[in-house]
C-alpha cells in the first residue's frame, strides 16, 4: 500500500532502496512512540464483564459508532469479565470489584500474568427492585431499613407483612403475600457489592446466613449469591435476568438487587433504603453522589489497586442525602502488549476512555447511573495513560470542554453540593411520602394515618421533587408525626393547600393499631368491621383529588374436597358415559344379535 | 467398489482337493485411496471421542480424588468447601430430557405421519423446509423465548399464575412428581413464583429444540415404507389411518427409535435454554412444576467462570458424568435400533 506512493513520487530510486524505504515506514507505523505518534487506526474492541454498569456502557458503545469506533461489550457478569480478561479474551473487562478479594465460597481470583490497570467508568446505585401491589395497585414508595433489607435476602422475613417492613411503611397496608428474594446465580459484582454491605452492616444477619452452608463466621464478600432448594429464592443470570423475573407479572412479591437503570428501563420502582441520616432515600444520580463523597479512594500511584474503593464510610455516612449502596464501577484496562492486544486496538479504546470519561458521563444520570466526579475522570484519563498505543489528548483541555456535572466553579463536586435534601416526609417515622420510584413515578396512596402534609410544598401528599426546596429544614407535618408516637392523626388537609401545620394527632389507642385517633380536621376514617383496619377515609379527609389506599383483607380459603368437586366428578362420568356408552351398547347388541342368528343356524 | 477376483494358479497336486482355494483381491488404486481416507476418517471420530475422554478424565482427577465415589450422590455444589457433586443436577438432567422426549415425541410423530401422508403434495416441500428451519434456529433463541414469552405469558400467566403448570398442581398435586412444596393453589396471595423456572418449563424449551430432529428422521423413514404394501393394506379395504398403522408404523419403528434416541441425545446435553430460563437447585428435585432444577450441561455454563481449579476440576468431572451418560445412552440407542431393523416388523 505504501510502495506505490513511494514510487510515484520518485520514479528513479533503485529498487533497493525503495524496499528500504518502505520498510523504515512500516517500522515507523509499527514502532510505539507514543508522543510524536497522536493517531491509530481504528480497529473493533471487545469488552466483556459486569452486567451492573452494562446500560451505560452500551449506551456509549451505541454513541461512538458515529466516530468509527467499534466496541462490542458482552454483559456476562463481572466474574467473567475477570476471568476473560485475565485470559485475554477480550481488550478489555468491566468489574465491580477488583481481583483478588477474599471469597470464601468460590475462591480469590488472583489477577493472574496480565498486566492491567483500574479506571472508575461510571457510579451508581446498587437498587432494590419490587413487585408488589396492593388492592390490585402498584406499590411505589416501598421503604425498607438496611437490617430489614439483609434478613428479606437471607430468608428470615418470608412476608410482606412483617412487623418489621410494616414498622418501616406506616402507610402502606401490606398483603399477607410471600416474599420472593430474586438473587444472581451467575458470578456477579452486584452480588459482590450487595453482600459486602451486608457483611459489614449487617454481620451478625450474613454470618448466619453463612453458617447454614457450613462456613465460619466472617463471610465477608462472595460474587455468587449462596442458595439453597427450599429458601423461596429464586435465581437468574444476569441483571437482565433478575430484572426481567421481577417484572412479570406472575412474579407477584419479588425483589431482586440490580442497577438503578434496570429498574428505571423497566418501569418498576425501587426500594428507598435507610440511610445513616435517618432517611428513606431512591439512588439517584444526586444521592449516589452524595453518598460517593464519603469513598475512600486508593490514591496510592504504586499499589496494584490504585483508583479501588473502600466504601465503609459511604455505609455509615450520616448525610441524609446519602444512598448506602452506592459505588463505582471499574474497567480493568490492559497495560502491555500481550495477549494479542495490539496498538490499533490500544488506540481505540484510549478513545473509547476519553469519550465516556468526559461527553459520556453528561448521560450517567439519565440511563440511571451518576457521574464521576471531576478528580477521578482525572484520575482515568491518567490511567489511559498507561494503554499501550493511546492516543494522547491535552487531558487539562479536555477536562475544561467536558462539561461534566459534578464540576463546579470552586472545585468541590457541584452534584453533591448541590444535591436536593429528602423529602422531610421521607424521614424515618410515623408518616410516609406517596411518590413513586424509579421506573414508576406514580403515586401511591398512603393510609390518612400516615399522610404527608409538612413538606410546604403544594397538595399532593408529600412529593418529593416539590419537598426537595424546602431546605432541608424538617416541616412541620414531621415533627408532629415524630411526636405522635403511634399512629397520629394525619394533619388537616382540608383544602389540601393547607399543608405547613401538621396537627399532632389525637391521642393513639395503643394496642389497637388499626384504630387511630380521630383527626380534627378531618371525618373518621372508616373501620372495616370485619378486619379491624382503615378503610380509605372517606368524605373530607380525602381533598385535593387524593388517591384512595385500597386495603387488602385476608380470608380464610375453601380447603378440602368438596360438594362442588364431586358434582363436577360425576358430570365428567356422565360425559364419558354418554359418549361412549351408546356405541359400546349397540355394538354388544349387534354381537349378540350375530350369535342368535349363527344359533338358529 | 469393483473387486477383481482373481482364481489363484490351480491346485498343486496332492494337495486335498475340497481345500478352500484362496481368493486373492487386487484392488484398483481408486479403491485403496478410498478405503483410506474413510477409515482414517473413521478412526479419527473414534480418537476424538477417546481424547475428550481422556481429557476430561484427567482435568477430573482432582475433584474426583477429593470427592471420590461421594461425586455421584453429593447434593451440594460448594467446591471451596470441599462438598460438591452432581446427584442434583444429574436427576435433574434426566428428567428435563424425560419431559422434553414426552412432549416432543408426539409432535414429532404427528408433524412426520402429516408431512409423509397426508399434507397435500404442493405444500409438503415447504413444511419439511419449515421443520428443518426449526432446527436452525439457534437454541439461545429458543432460551429467550421460554424467558420472556412462554413462562410469563403462556404457561404462568398474569398475578394468578393460570396456566397448565397450575393445572396440573392443583389438580394432579396428589401424583408426586407433579406436586409442588409451598404452593397453595387457592390462596390468591400465594406465591406463583413457585410455579416459574421449572422443569417442566425447560423441559418444554429443550422439546422445541429437539422435536425438529425427531420429526426429520421420522418423516424419512415413514416415505420409505413400501410402495407394494402400503398398496396392499389399501386393496384389503384398509383406511388411510389403518394403512399407516398397520404398514407405515410398523415399518417405521426402528426409525421412531432411532430419531427419539438422537432427540434424546441432544436433550441430555442442552445447555443455553436451560440455563437461562431454569434457577439452580443442587438437590434432587423430583416435582417437575416447582421452581428449581438443572442440568449438567448448564451447570458448566453457569460455573465455568469460577476461577478456582478445584471448582474447575468439578465441572470437568461433571462433564465427564455427562459424557458418560450420553455415551451410554447412544449404545443403548444404537443396540436397539440394530434389534428393530427398519422394516423388520411388516417383512414378517
Amino acid at each position: 500500500m505504501l510502495t506505490p506512493r513511494i514510487r510515484r513520487r520518485r520514479p528513479t530510486t533503485s529498487r533497493l532502496a525503495r524496499l528500504a524505504a518502505a520498510a523504515a515506514v512500516v517500522a515507523m507505523v509499527l514502532s510505539v512512540s507514543p508522543p510524536a505518534q497522536a493517531s491509530g487506526r481504528l480497529v473493533p474492541i471487545v469488552g466483556i464483564g459486569s452486567t451492573w454498569s452494562a446500560n451505560a456502557i452500551s449506551t456509549w458503545a451505541r454513541n461512538v459508532q458515529a466516530q468509527n469506533i467499534q466496541v462490542e461489550y458482552e454483559a456476562a457478569g463481572s466474574t467473567q469479565g475477570r476471568v476473560q480478561f485475565r485470559e485475554g479474551k477480550a481488550h478489555f473487562g468491566v468489574s465491580e470489584i477488583p481481583y483478588g478479594m477474599r471469597d470464601i465460597f468460590n475462591g480469590t481470583d488472583s489477577k493472574g500474568s496480565r498486566q492491567s490497570a483500574y479506571m472508575p467508568i461510571v457510579a451508581g446505585g446498587t437498587a432494590f427492585m419490587y413487585n408488589l401491589k396492593i388492592g390490585g395497585r402498584r406499590v411505589t414508595n416501598l421503604r425498607l431499613s438496611g437490617d430489614v433489607l439483609a434478613k428479606i435476602f437471607t430468608g428470615v422475613i418470608r412476608k410482606w407483612n412483617d412487623p418489621a417492613i410494616r414498622a418501616d411503611n406506616p402507610g402502606l397496608t401490606l398483603p399477607s403475600r410471600s416474599i420472593v428474594p430474586v438473587v444472581r446465580q451467575d458470578g456477579s459484582g452486584t452480588t459482590a457489592q450487595f453482600t459486602l454491605w451486608m457483611s459489614k452492616q449487617h454481620p451478625q444477619v450474613w454470618d448466619a446466613y453463612c453458617a447454614k452452608f457450613n462456613k465460619p463466621a466472617p463471610c465477608g464478600i462472595t460474587s455468587i449469591f449462596p442458595r439453597r432448594a427450599g429458601d423461596g429464592t429464586v435465581g437468574a443470570n444476569g441483571s437482565d435476568g433478575v430484572s426481567g423475573y421481577v417484572r412479570q407479572e406472575n412474579a407477584e412479591g419479588a425483589i431482586t438487587y440490580v442497577e438503578y437503570s434496570y429498574a428505571i428501563n423497566a418501569k418498576f420502582p425501587v426500594v428507598k433504603v435507610l440511610n445513616a441520616g435517618g432517611y428513606y432515600v431512591e439512588p439517584t444520580a444526586d444521592n449516589v453522589a452524595v453518598a460517593l463523597t464519603r469513598a475512600r479512594i486508593n490514591t496510592n500511584k504504586s499499589s496494584d489497586d490504585y483508583l479501588t474503593q473502600i466504601l465503609d464510610d459511604v455505609y455509615g455516612s450520616a448525610d441524609p442525602r446519602t444512598y448506602p449502596l452506592s459505588s463505582y464501577s471499574y474497567m480493568i484496562i490492559p497495560t502491555k502488549l500481550e495477549y494479542n492486544l495490539t496498538t490499533d486496538a490500544g488506540f481505540t479504546l484510549s478513545q473509547f476512555s476519553y469519550y465516556f470519561l468526559c461527553e459520556g458521563q453528561r448521560q450517567a444520570e439519565v440511563l440511571g447511573y451518576s457521574p464521576l466526579p471531576i478528580n477521578l475522570v482525572k484520575a482515568g484519563m491518567e490511567q489511559v495513560q498507561k494503554i499501550p498505543g493511546h492516543g494522547t489528548v491535552d487531558i487539562a483541555a479536555k477536562l475544561r470542554t467536558c462539561n461534566n456535572p459534578t464540576v463546579s466553579p470552586d472545585g468541590g463536586n457541584a452534584l453533591a453540593k448541590n444535591a436536593p435534601q429528602p423529602s422531610p416526609c421521607d424521614r424515618r417515622g410515623n408518616t410516609q411520602s406517596s411518590a413513586g420510584t424509579a421506573g414508576a413515578r406514580q403515586d401511591t396512596p398512603v393510609l390518612p394515618a400516615a399522610r404527608c402534609t409538612g413538606t410546604g410544598a403544594p397538595a399532593g401528599g408529600g412529593n418529593t421533587g416539590g419537598g426537595n426546596t424546602g431546605g432541608g429544614s424538617t416541616g412541620g407535618g414531621n415533627t408532629g408525626g415524630n411526636t405522635g408516637g403511634g399512629a397520629t392523626g394525619g394533619g388537616t388537609p382540608s383544602g389540601g393547600a393547607t399543608g405547613g401545620t401538621g396537627t399532632p394527632g389525637a391521642t393513639p389507642t395503643a394496642g389497637a393499631p388499626g384504630l387511630p385517633g380521630v383527626p380534627d380536621g378531618g371525618t373518621a376514617p372508616q373501620v372495616d368491621p370485619d378486619t379491624g383496619e382503615v378503610v380509605a377515609a372517606g368524605g373530607a379527609g380525602v381533598a385535593g383529588g387524593e388517591q384512595v389506599a385500597a386495603v387488602p383483607v385476608a380470608l380464610d380459603g375453601e380447603g378440602g374436597w368438596r360438594l362442588r368437586h364431586t358434582t363436577m366428578l360425576l358430570a365428567a362420568l356422565l360425559l364419558v358415559v354418554l359418549i361412549v356408552g351408546p356405541p359400546l351398547v349397540s355394538q354388544a347388541l349387534a354381537n349378540r344379535r350375530r350369535d342368535d342368528h349363527r344359533g338358529d343356524r | 467398489m469393483t473387486v477383481v477376483v482373481t482364481p489363484s494358479d490351480a491346485p498343486a497336486a496332492g494337495a486335498p482337493a475340497d481345500a478352500p482355494r484362496r481368493v486373492r483381491q487386487r484392488r484398483t488404486p481408486t479403491d485403496l485411496v478410498f478405503r483410506g481416507v474413510i477409515r482414517f476418517g473413521g478412526i479419527v471420530v473414534l480418537l476424538i471421542m477417546l481424547l475428550v475422554g481422556i481429557f476430561l478424565t484427567l482435568r477430573a482427577v482432582p475433584a474426583l480424588r477429593t470427592m471420590g465415589w461421594r461425586f455421584l450422590t453429593a447434593q451440594e455444589w460448594d467446591p471451596v468447601g470441599g462438598n460438591f457433586g452432581v446427584a442434583g443436577v444429574l436427576i435433574g438432567t434426566l428428567l428435563i430430557a424425560a419431559v422434553a422426549i414426552v412432549i416432543a415425541v408426539p409432535l414429532a410423530t404427528g408433524t412426520a405421519l402429516y408431512i409423509a401422508e397426508y399434507a397435500p403434495r404442493r405444500i409438503a416441500p415447504m413444511l419439511v423446509n419449515l421443520v428443518d428451519l426449526m432446527a436452525a434456529v439457534p437454541s439461545v433463541v429458543y432460551g429467550i423465548w421460554g424467558l420472556y414469552l412462554l413462562q410469563p405469558h403462556l404457561l404462568v400467566v398474569g398475578e394468578q399464575g393460570e396456566g397448565l403448570p397450575r393445572w396440573l398442581a392443583t389438580y394432579l398435586g396428589w401424583f408426586p412428581l407433579f406436586r409442588v412444596d409451598g404452593y397453595d393453589p387457592r390462596d390468591p396471595l400465594g406465591s406463583n413464583s413457585a410455579l416459574t423456572s421449572s422443569t417442566f418449563i425447560a423441559g418444554i424449551i429443550v422439546a422445541m429444540m429437539v422435536t425438529p430432529i425427531i420429526s426429520s428422521v421420522m418423516r424419512e423413514v415413514f416415505s420409505q415404507a413400501p410402495v407394494g404394501e402400503r398398496e396392499g393394506a389399501f386393496a384389503l379395504g384398509a383406511t388411510r389411518w389403518g394403512m399407516i398403522r398397520s404398514v407405515v408404523l410398523p415399518f417405521g419403528r426402528g426409525g421412531m427409535i432411532g430419531g427419539t434416541m438422537l432427540g434424546l441425545g441432544r436433550a441430555l446435553g442442552e445447555t443455553i435454554g436451560v440455563y437461562l430460563v431454569i434457577s439452580f437447585v443442587f438437590v434432587i428435585q423430583p416435582h417437575i412444576l416447582q421452581s428449581g432444577g438443572g442440568s449438567i450441561s448448564s451447570l458448566i455454563a453457569l460455573r465455568y467462570a469460577e476461577s478456582n481449579p478445584i471448582g474447575i476440576a468439578g465441572l470437568m468431572a461433571a462433564g465427564l458424568v455427562l459424557f458418560g451418560m450420553t455415551l451410554l445412552v447412544n449404545f443403548g440407542a444404537g443396540l436397539i435400533i440394530n434389534r428393530s431393523r427398519s422394516g423388520a416388523a411388516s417383512d414378517a
